[in-house]
Order: structure tokens, then C-alpha cells, then sequence
């Protein structure tokens, strides 16, 4: 890394004046390369990152290929059933080992020189070895693969970081955890990514694309014609039941909040109006049977939107989301979307959980489309050096510290708590977790 | 449609109607050629080989059953209020390798393929497109029951919408 990357001062992008009601981040932070630079080494290859879903993984020798920053990587099911993920590179010249994104494999070969690799990351062959190195003294284990440096499971979502030195994940996560286990403790038996996936690229920066997950403010903007639109096809076809969409949050003034989360996540919440059109509706009764009030309260009648810091958001609306964030360039940003899924789900809420997704979520849906379009014009109004700074200051009037009470109903422990998802507290914490990433050691 | 040349003049006639209409957003003479129960679905890839088949069970790029689900699209394109269509996309589709792949009663299979050209407010992006149809006489009169459109390419740049495909 260049040098000149780090002499600049990346605290002065956040200015972080609170008690004066100003919070305000430089737009830079979109749009320059070397802030960029700084963010893959930093934020990226420097912490945890979100990898995949257990289910993606089901079998020994399954793999699944992504990346850590600019660094790609597989995860690999072992014997044991543990998880472990490497760099994704042959130690001999680097060819990526696995020829799909997804797959089984008992050993990884490389498909250049044919050198192999077990599922646990030792080299055992290279072509022609005792011609090449001799017989002598020759260690095979030198070019095992290079091993992420962490790799855990939360729950059956895997992350991975590249540097030793980090907390353990459940740790890292802070408030997120409880949130991701609201998503979790509602199905009996586990969660599983349903087949098929939509991966897109959008003229924008990542963050923009963390930001949007949980932005409660453009949510009546934006998506009003979303909630005009279904409520026509109702009314037009008669629909009832699951086949009805859930709108009442989107065009309604209905209870909702934000929280920061600490560690850089962040989430909104807004209470359901008709509950009962969600998929999660036919747990009712086995929620209330096996957990407490508050979080059966929170499952059922909650939309709740997740940031994780710093690449994957968490949906849990009428339908289901894992949204995976990877940033290509300052202006172009990949995600790629799953929807994740009750196990032993009945046939009828499956159905209606994929058509929810595809209505609202995918890049052909009539809500994501909507917000795609909307981000990308926010990345072509920051390169405006002229007007230097983007607020986020809504509600900071009104923010608590620590949970509301709502939060403590679901065993959500947040650093700050809005009651409004109109509201921005949550970002401060985004920032100044960044902030903090960005200018360490 | 007395034999296998007229019927592919037919076929080709339709499909290539269909691609001018929403390149021309004639919204409403798009709709007419679906039949009241159609189905426009665009698969999402399994893995680098296969799309997904099950759109019951699996996650699509598009499932619209019902040709109400295709009025909606150009309800929400006419409103003026969707950030992603105002302004519309400019679009072109060639289509071409027309077949006829079989004739069952009144249904007929097809299929073709599409170079979708768009250009828009971010950018321009050129899109290839398997379609496969089924198409049926209403009458005298051709329609489509289902169209079924693969993008090959994995990953998709910007917001798309039903013109798109």
C-alpha cells in the first residue's frame, strides 16, 4: 500500500460534533479511490467480513467462493463438519482453485499445473514432484494453502477475517446478534438459502448500499408507488390471504424505530399492519408456545432491516433477504441477493415468500429497482466537491442511549435507540465505527 | 395456418411484434397478446450451468403469473412516481433464431433469441436473452400464454424492468 494512502487524515471525513447537533460525513467517502484504497486494507482484509450461510455449505468438501476485500477465498465444509475457508489461490501461481462459486469437491485441484489440496488445506500433490524439487529433504506442507485467518460461524452465518486480532464474531457482532437471532429462533428447525440468486452491480459506493438497507426516511418516497401498485392488485384481483402484500408500513404512519447497534451495525424496525400476510404468520402458534412474549411480539408483528458491518444486510419483512455487498470500485458496488428460508417450510408460505421477494427485493422487483435508481443518483450528486457534506442529523434530538424499551422486550441491546426509523442515529454509529477502522494502529 | 411455413411466419410475426411493441411502449397493445392466464418468468441461475426450474420451491429474476401481474408493471411505469422509470430506459431487442419447436393442439412451442440494448440515465448495457414461449390460438389469433426468458449473463447492471427482457 502506498504510504501517501495513510497520511491522510480520514478522521476530519466524519465531523462528529453531536452535543451541537451536527453529524456530517464528508462525500468523499464515496467517490475517492484512494479512501477506497484505504477501506479494502483497512475495513475489508482488517476485520470481519460476511461470507456465506451453513446451508450453502452442506456436506463435507462443499465449498463456497467469495471474497474478503480484494482477496478471494473459499470456504470449505471439513470431515468433522467444522468450516474452514482459505485464500483461493494455488500456493504454487495463484490460479483460483475452484471452477464454480458453489460445489463439492474432495480434493482442490488446481486446473494450471494440477497441483492438489484437501479440504483442509494441505498440498498433496504436485505434478512431477520428486523431477521438480528432488527427493531430498523437500517439504511438501510449504505450499499447503495460506488459511484465512479466522473463520466462524454465528449461528450458521459464517464470517471470516484475514487478521488474527479480532474479537470473537458472536462478540463483534454487539446488538446485531440478538437481531440476527430473532431471525433465527423463529423457525423450529433452522434456516436454509433457497435455491437460485441475483447478483447485480449498481453505479454507487458500498456504504451507500449499507446506508439504503436500513433507511427508514425514503421508505415513503420511494416506495409509495410500490404500496400504490399492490394495493391496485388487490383491490383488482380480489387477492386475500398471503397473496395479499404487506403495505401498510410503507404508505402508514405506524410505530417504528432505529438503533445503532454498536461495532458498525446498524437497524429499523416498523410495526406491521397486517401481520397475518406474512409467511412467519403460520408460526404463530408454535412461537407462542416456545418463546417468550416480547420476542414472539417482535417476530411476528416487526419488519426489521439489519446492516452488518461492513457487507451484509438482513431482511426480515414479508419476505426474507441475505444481501451480500461487495465492493468492486469507489463507484460500483456488486451485491448479490439470496432469500433465505424457514427449514421444512410449508409449501403455500414458501411460494408466498418467493413471490414477496421478487416483488419487492430483486433488481426486476418494483421496490429495489426503485431504490437502485435512487442511489446512484446520490453517488452522482456527492462528486460535487462544492458541496462537500452529507447530513445525519435527523432525530438526534431525540435519541436515547442504550435500548428503549421495546429493544429490552427483545433482548436487543442497542448503543443508541430512536423511536423513529425516519431517524438517523443509527449512522453515527456506522461512521464512527469506519472512522475508528480507518485510522487504527 | 395450413402448414409449417406459415405457421414459423406467424411465430416469427409475433415475437418480433412483441419486442417492437415494448420498444415502442405500446403498453396496451403489449397486453393484448397475452392470454388472461400468461405467465412471464425469467429463471435465476442454480449454478454456471443451470437455471432453476421450480419457481414454486426456487428464486426467480421475474415470476408474474397472470397477465394482471404484467398491468401492474405498466401501472407502476405510468404513474410518473417510480424513481426506476421516470424516465424510461430506452430499449431495443433483435430477435432472431426463430423455431418452431413443437405444435400440441392449439399450443405451440417456440423459442428465440434476444440482444436487448438499453440505455438509460446511468449508463447503456446490452443484455442476451434465450426466450422460449408458448403461444396459442384464441380464435384466429395468436397469443402468448407463456413467455420464459434467460438472461446468460449472471450478474445485471443497474435496475431492469419487463421491457428489458
Amino acid at each position: 500500500m502506498d504510504g501517501a494512502v495513510f497520511d491522510r487524515d480520514f478522521a476530519s471525513l466524519v465531523d462528529d460534533r453531536v452535543p451541537e447537533g451536527i453529524f456530517r460525513v464528508d462525500r468523499s467517502v464515496y467517490t475517492d479511490q484512494q479512501i477506497f484504497d484505504a477501506e479494502m486494507e483497512r475495513i475489508f482484509e482488517g476485520g470481519w467480513v460476511f461470507l456465506c450461510h451453513e446451508s450453502q455449505i452442506p456436506e463435507e468438501g462443499s465449498y463456497f467462493a467469495t471474497e474478503i476485500g480484494r482477496a478471494p477465498v473459499v470456504v470449505i465444509r471439513q470431515k468433522d463438519g467444522e468450516i474452514r475457508s482459505f485464500i483461493n489461490a494455488c500456493s504454487h501461481r495463484a490460479a483460483i482453485l475452484t471452477p464454480r462459486k458453489q460445489g463439492k469437491a474432495r480434493v482442490l485441484t488446481c486446473r494450471f499445473h494440477g497441483w492438489a489440496y484437501s479440504c483442509d488445506g494441505h498440498c498433496v500433490r504436485i505434478k512431477e514432484e520428486g523431477e521438480g524439487y528432488g527427493e531430498d529433504g523437500f517439504d511438501r506442507a510449504q505450499y499447503d494453502l495460506t488459511p484465512v485467518a479466522r473463520t466462524e460461524s454465528y449461528r450458521g452465518f459464517i464470517f471470516g477475517s484475514l487478521v488474527e486480532e479480532v474479537p470473537p464474531i458472536a462478540e463483534s457482532l454487539a446488538g446485531a446478534a440478538g437481531w440476527i437471532d430473532l431471525m433465527i429462533d423463529q423457525s423450529p428447525d433452522g434456516l436454509e438459502v433457497v435455491p437460485g440468486s441475483s447478483t447485480y452491480t449498481i453505479h454507487g459506493n458500498w456504504k451507500m448500499q449499507m446506508e439504503n438497507s436500513v433507511d427508514g426516511h425514503h421508505v415513503s418516497t420511494v416506495h409509495r408507488v410500490f404500496a400504490s401498485t399492490v394495493r391496485n392488485r388487490e383491490e383488482r384481483d380480489g387477492l386475500t390471504g398471503l397473496a395479499q402484500t404487506e403495505g401498510g408500513r410503507i404508505v402508514g404512519k405506524v410505530p417504528s424505530g432505529a438503533y445503532d447497534l454498536g461495532n458498525g451495525h446498524m437497524s429499523i424496525w416498523a410495526q406491521h399492519t397486517t401481520p397475518e400476510r406474512r409467511p412467519v404468520y403460520k408460526r404463530k402458534e408454535w412461537l407462542e408456545t416456545n418463546l417468550p412474549p416480547g420476542k414472539v411480539d417482535w417476530i411476528l408483528n416487526r419488519g426489521r432491516n439489519l446492516s452488518v458491518f461492513p457487507n451484509v444486510a438482513l431482511m426480515d419483512n414479508p419476505s426474507t433477504q441475505i444481501r451480500r455487498v461487495r465492493p468492486l470500485s469507489p463507484d460500483r458496488t456488486e451485491v448479490t441477493v439470496y432469500c433465505i428460508a424457514h427449514v421444512g417450510e410449508d409449501p403455500e408460505a414458501r411460494a408466498a415468500r418467493l413471490r414477496k421477494f421478487e416483488d419487492f427485493y430483486l433488481t426486476a422487483g418494483m421496490a429495489t429497482s426503485d431504490d437502485m435508481s435512487a442511489l446512484e443518483d446520490t453517488y452522482l450528486g456527492s462528486r460535487a466537491r462544492a458541496a462537500r457534506w452529507n447530513d445525519f442529523n435527523r432525530g438526534l434530538h431525540s435519541m436515547v442511549e442504550g435500548s428503549d424499551e421495546i429493544a429490552k422486550a427483545g433482548g436487543i441491546e442497542a448503543v443508541t435507540s430512536c423511536d423513529s426509523w425516519e431517524n438517523e442515529n443509527l449512522y453515527l454509529g456506522f461512521y464512527r465505527h469506519w472512522r475508528d477502522m480507518m485510522t487504527a494502529g | 395456418m395450413g402448414n409449417d411455413v406459415e405457421l414459423l411466419a406467424a411465430v416469427t410475426d409475433l415475437i418480433s411484434r412483441e419486442a417492437k411493441l415494448l420498444d415502442r411502449r405500446e403498453w396496451e397493445d403489449w397486453l393484448d397478446l397475452y392470454t388472461e392466464d400468461a405467465v412471464f418468468w425469467a429463471p435465476s441461475w442454480s449454478d454456471e450451468e443451470n437455471i432453476i426450474e421450480e419457481p414454486q420451491t426456487q428464486l426467480n429474476l421475474l415470476f408474474l403469473e397472470g397477465r394482471g401481474k404484467l398491468e401492474d408493471r405498466v401501472f407502476r411505469i405510468e404513474t410518473g412516481d417510480s424513481y426506476a422509470s421516470m424516465p424510461l430506459d430506452r430499449t431495443v431487442h433483435v430477435v432472431g433464431n426463430i423455431t418452431v419447436d413443437a405444435v400440441k393442439g392449439d399450443e405451440i412451442e417456440a423459442s428465440g433469441n434476444a440482444i436487448v440494448h438499453s440505455y438509460g440515465r446511468h449508463g447503456r448495457q446490452t443484455s442476451g436473452n434465450m426466450y422460449e414461449f408458448l403461444l396459442v390460438l384464441d380464435g384466429d389469433t395468436l397469443k402468448i400464454k407463456r413467455k420464459k426468458i434467460i438472461l446468460i449473463d449472471d450478474a445485471v447492471a443497474g435496475p431492469i424492468d419487463i421491457y428489458h427482457f
